[in-house]
């Protein structure tokens, strides 16, 4: 591509902390990478907000980078108004907003049917232009399965998911090459239909590197409350391994007044944590991973896994430097727009969308455990397939 | 089968034990645990005996010694010997940090160290035994004092292991300067009060130019400077503003207008930084081998520790933080108390001590020259070398 590219922002809400907020802002003000303030080579040229509120910053976005022009409709950003695609690339962002909560209780995110508006763009025009959909593609499978085959069908790249799998670790390691896990978990924080999915896509973007690729998903069983307790005792998930992880916190809150740092025992970890929640899962292949949120104890994101020939466990948080307790700026987003940006340059996504895919299903499958009792679900309709990228996506540099 | 051996016997002098002091976060560590390389591990050591300066009514010595089966004695020799007539401990830790203690008129606090050392090395002369010690942060607020206790270790042979935490802890990127490589220029930015933070960001800067071709000179002069002065200094080339570029790109707390609405910044090119800076601090580290070096305290711009350096052949700037992971568990610490282990296990500090002793001095001479005015002062003293330790000694596992 010669001439620099055109983006289009589609975005449901630009406030203080937004996501909009977050990746917008590295495309117009630019962000700190790889010792210079690094200005992406490209235009953010139009932009859609779906919700405008008191807190709105596009307005003042718009009145500072002039370049930028604001659209009543998403057709109207792709096109700059006129009839034709007009950019090469499209940042899909619908997280945060007022929408509405399913009797399940999953936010309906409206990025289907803004997908849906992009691609009928597209198909009117007969030109596409690879999207960036931040987060999970869909809070309903099918929608989420239609949007990458509609992605395959027009040709079009299509890129997914979460800042977890991009962001710096503690320690900065990537999963050893070969390497088979026996099993895997990750030690969070947050909520159902929320950080859940953080916390899936910190496992997924480790074990989909093992030998035979991904081989998707056979079936889900979520723990809340007392059930997660008597599994923690039963041993669902290695004791062992879940000792790791909790060891890799920066955040482990002392169980004890007066200690500032000290590993708790069970029933203090009962104390601290009122509403624990796990996703016990099992891949095709056998592998078992644990989803596991325990807000009250831990505020990041940690992850460990037993491999097959090792004696210790392999552990590392994916660190997020989260405003605004600890930074003021959530620089986590920064790997994730690099990652876009070779998006935009290749025509290529750095990594699967199928692990997004996967873990969005996984993030439903557990909404539907929790409201159907906790039942083990079977989830044939999570067999997907995929290589793992080869090279490394992480923050290292 | 091994047999464990027999729990090596610390004594703690401590200026004071509360909530949150060094004494507190690091000694506990002994007690309760830590993490290290992604495990809950118990040392096989045990604080015996405790001697606290100060005691406040927030005081947790007492606490601490009835939980933890350990005695708090009324002095330091005492302390060492265990009630009893020789030295009775494998191991020293000199806790001197918080409490109440004056300043000097170039602002140091008298935090008694040295005199707390020499205490211990009179017990070693006197029962004709020495055993290692690990010193909290610099030696002493005073060079002479600083060079004679290094010169004490030596003389009675026992190791002796100082400094700050923020050399050990986790770097974001995760890299070192490469040992041997030629260094052109330097540059290191802090933040907070002098003397307690000026001395963690000199020794983080030392920590890395160690390293450079033909290992460390020691120090030809320092001169200090503070106001527009600095930034005039800067335009003059006395510093770099690319290396402040490289360094500030690795800021996860920019503050200002990323305050206000969470935008990235630019705070050179905007010019934000000299507005947020009300007064800059330069300290200019002239090494006898002709290395030039800045440390720029920047209270108001930004809350993290940075480095950049200019190595030679090397277009990019290599730059890095250092992380000050969050309270309460402050995790740096541990990375610290895992080398102060090390040293207590096998009997050899793992980076030497004449590290911490040259920036004593540096520090205490950049003091000086402040209040003198903010002259340039040739510091023969300084003149101190020493070699690096061969394996990089961050946190990386």
């Amino acid at each position: 591509m010669n001439r620099r590219p055109k983006i289009a922002a589609i975005v449901t809400e630009y406030r203080k902390f937004s996501h909009g907020q977050h990746i917008v802002d590295r495309f117009l003000e630019g962000y700190g990478w790889n010792s210079k303030h690094h200005y992406p080579p490209m235009d953010l040229v139009s932009l859609y907000v779906d919700q405008v509120k008191e807190n709105d910053l596009s307005r003042e976005r718009a009145a500072r980078f002039p370049q930028m022009k604001l659209y009543p409709t998403i057709a109207d950003a792709l096109t700059l108004g006129g009839s034709d695609l007009a950019v090469d690339g499209v940042l899909l962002i619908g997280e945060h907003g007022d929408y509405p909560l399913n009797e399940k209780g999953q936010r309906l995110w409206p990025r289907y049917e803004m997908y849906r508006q992009i691609v009928s763009v597209y198909r009117t025009t007969g030109k596409c232009a690879p999207i960036f959909n931040d987060k999970h593609l869909s809070w309903r499978w099918d929608w989420a399965v239609e949007m990458v085959e509609t992605a395959k069908e027009l040709g079009f790249a299509l890129m997914a998911g979460s800042s977890l799998p991009v962001t710096w670790r503690t320690p900065s390691v990537e999963w050893p090459a070969g390497a088979a896990p026996t099993e895997a978990l990750c030690v969070a924080y947050g909520g159902v239909d929320s950080y859940d999915y953080h916390a899936l896509e910190t496992i997924q973007c480790m074990v989909e590197r093992r030998p035979g690729g991904e081989t998707g998903v056979a079936w889900l069983q979520a723990y809340r409350g007392d059930a997660f307790w008597d599994a923690l005792h039963a041993e669902v998930w290695s004791r062992e391994l879940f000792e790791a992880a909790l060891s890799r916190s920066h955040t482990l809150t002392p169980s004890r007044p007066g200690f500032n740092h000290i590993f708790p025992t069970r029933d203090e970890m009962r104390e601290l944590v009122k509403d624990p929640i796990a996703y016990v899962y099992e891949h095709n292949d056998g592998l078992r991973c644990s989803m596991i949120l325990l807000n009250g104890l831990v505020q990041d994101f940690n992850f460990a896994a037993h491999i097959q020939g090792r004696a210790e466990p392999f552990s590392t948080q994916m660190y997020l430097p989260m405003p605004p307790a600890r930074t003021t700026l959530a620089n986590f987003f920064s790997p994730l727009v690099n990652n876009i940006e070779t998006l935009f340059l290749t025509g290529a996504s750095p990594y699967p969308v199928e692990r997004t895919l996967l873990t969005g299903g996984l993030v439903e499958a557990g909404v539907d455990s929790l409201h159907q009792g906790q039942i083990k679900l079977a989830t044939p309709h999570l067999a997907v397939t995929y290589p793992a990228p080869t090279t490394s996506t992480f923050w290292r540099t | 089968m091994t047999t464990q051996n027999a729990p090596l016997r610390v004594a703690v002098i401590a200026s004071i034990y509360r909530y949150r002091s060094h004494a507190q976060h690091f000694c506990d560590r002994l007690l309760v645990g830590y993490p290290r390389g992604g495990r809950w591990h118990r040392p096989n050591m045990e604080i015996v005996s405790l001697y606290v300066d100060q005691r406040p009514s927030n005081d947790q010595s007492v606490d601490r010694a009835r939980e933890f089966g350990l005695t708090v004695y009324p002095t330091i020799a005492e302390t060492l010997r265990c009630g009893g007539p020789r030295l009775a401990v494998d191991a020293v830790m000199i806790m001197c940090e918080h409490g109440e203690y004056p300043r000097n008129e170039k602002g140091q606090i008298l935090y008694p160290r040295y005199e707390f050392f020499k205490e211990c090395v009179q017990v070693f002369e006197e029962d004709g035994r020495a055993v290692p010690v690990y010193n909290d942060k610099h030696l002493s607020y005073s060079f002479a004092k600083a060079q004679e206790m290094v010169a004490d270790s030596k003389r009675l042979g026992f190791p002796f292991l100082a400094g700050s935490s923020l050399p050990v802890t986790w770097r974001l990127p995760d890299v070192d300067v490469p040992l041997g490589a030629g260094i052109e220029d330097a540059l290191m930015v802090g933040v907070g009060g002098s003397d307690p933070m000026d001395y963690h960001a000199l020794e983080a800067m030392q920590c890395m130019l160690e390293r450079r071709r033909g290992g460390e000179t020691g120090v030809a002069a320092v001169q200090m400077i503070e106001g527009d002065a600095v930034w005039a200094a800067g335009d003059a080339g006395r510093w770099s503003w690319r290396l402040l570029e490289a360094a500030l790109s690795r800021s996860d707390s920019p503050l200002g207008l990323t305050e206000t609405d969470g935008r990235t910044q630019n705070l050179i090119a905007t010019g934000e930084l000299k507005r947020l800076v009300e007064k800059p601090a330069a300290y200019f580290i002239e090494y006898a081998d002709g290395l030039k070096a800045t440390l720029l305290m920047l209270n108001g711009a930004v809350k993290d520790f940075l480095f950049a350096a200019k190595l030679a052949g090397e277009e990019t700037p290599l730059s890095t933080q250092f992380l000050l992971t969050p309270g309460q568990n402050v995790t740096y610490s541990a990375c610290t108390v895992g080398k102060i282990e090390e040293m207590f296990v096998s009997g050899v500090a793992p980076y030497p001590v004449e590290r911490t002793m040259l920036v004593s001095g540096m520090l205490e001479s950049c003091l000086t020259s402040r209040l003198e005015g903010g002259v340039r002062l040739e510091t023969p003293a300084l003149r101190v070398g020493y070699a690096p330790p061969a394996q990089s000694q961050h946190a990386q596992s």
